[in-house]
């Protein structure tokens, strides 16, 4: 099966080269690209379907979040009190980004003083 | 920027709703669908809809690019502040029950202890950064280095 394919892509590529013309350049690069768009499926069709319920990511952590959530942060809100109570420190982080990113736009924008 | 009157008498009328709309977005990002992040990004909206609609003279008017600066690195100090009180009051960095904020009931406007605090100065925070993006990416630039509006 492989070699039929690896046949098929060597005379595509020496059809496209001498009949049609296209640079060697060109048609490695999008074999390559064909490579990683192949390789990056199949790493997706690997991934757990979408919200079957003995996937890895329904564990402990969020069911915790769900039934303590409130008591424990006071915010009916679970995602409020996940993103500034639970995981509070990544929020900061992403204000620091925020932060950094505003400080190059007007770094490199700045066209008044202060 | 734009010479329309239709635009302009729609953006005067409902950019206060907006931003009424924003600061309720902020204020209830521990009760309701929301939060800092998006409540700011509605805010700022209310403000780039103003310059847009107007001219940027109008916008400034509105949030000084003094006071924006201001506002933005308040809303970082702020967060980080309300982080090192947390410390100060025994808990962990950024705790908030460990650390004694008062949480009060669950689903009142008055609850949530520190989540609260946090989610005003996300939203200063979002808000100026949207607005002095904006501001500084339509601003053109003088030959002699002085600020001058675009048309």
């Amino acid at each position: 099966m492989s070699y039929i394919l690896i046949l098929f892509l060597v005379i595509l590529a020496i059809f496209l080269r001498f009949v049609i013309g296209v640079e060697l350049r060109s048609i490695l690069t999008i074999y390559l690209l064909g490579l990683i768009v192949y390789l990056f499926s199949f790493t997706v069709a690997e991934m757990p379907p979408f919200g079957r319920p003995d996937n890895p990511a329904f564990n402990e952590v969020p069911a915790r979040y769900l039934e303590a959530g409130p008591s424990e942060t006071g915010a009916i809100n679970i995602i409020s009190s996940v993103i500034t109570d639970y995981r509070a420190f990544d929020t900061l982080g992403e204000a620091t980004v925020l932060f950094v990113a505003i400080a190059a736009a007007v770094a490199t924008l700045k066209s008044h003083r202060y | 920027m734009l010479e329309d009157q239709i635009v302009r008498i729609t953006s005067r009328l409902v950019a206060p709703f907006i931003q009424v709309y924003g600061i309720y977005v902020i204020l209830h990002g521990h009760l309701s669908p929301g939060g800092g992040f998006s409540g700011g990004a509605i805010f700022g909206a209310s403000l780039v809809l103003i310059a847009l609609s107007f001219n940027l003279e109008a916008g400034v008017k509105q949030i000084s690019h003094q006071t924006a600066s201001v506002l933005e690195s308040g809303g970082a100090l702020g967060f980080t502040v309300t982080g090192l009180i947390a410390i100060a009051l025994g808990g962990n960095y950024l705790a908030n029950r460990a650390a004694g904020f008062p949480l009060g009931e669950a689903g009142q406007f008055f609850s949530s202890g520190a989540i609260m605090v946090i989610t005003v100065f996300v939203g200063i925070k979002v808000a100026s950064t949207i607005t002095t993006l904006f501001y500084n990416i339509i601003e053109k630039e003088t030959p002699h280095g002085n600020s001058k509006q675009a048309d």
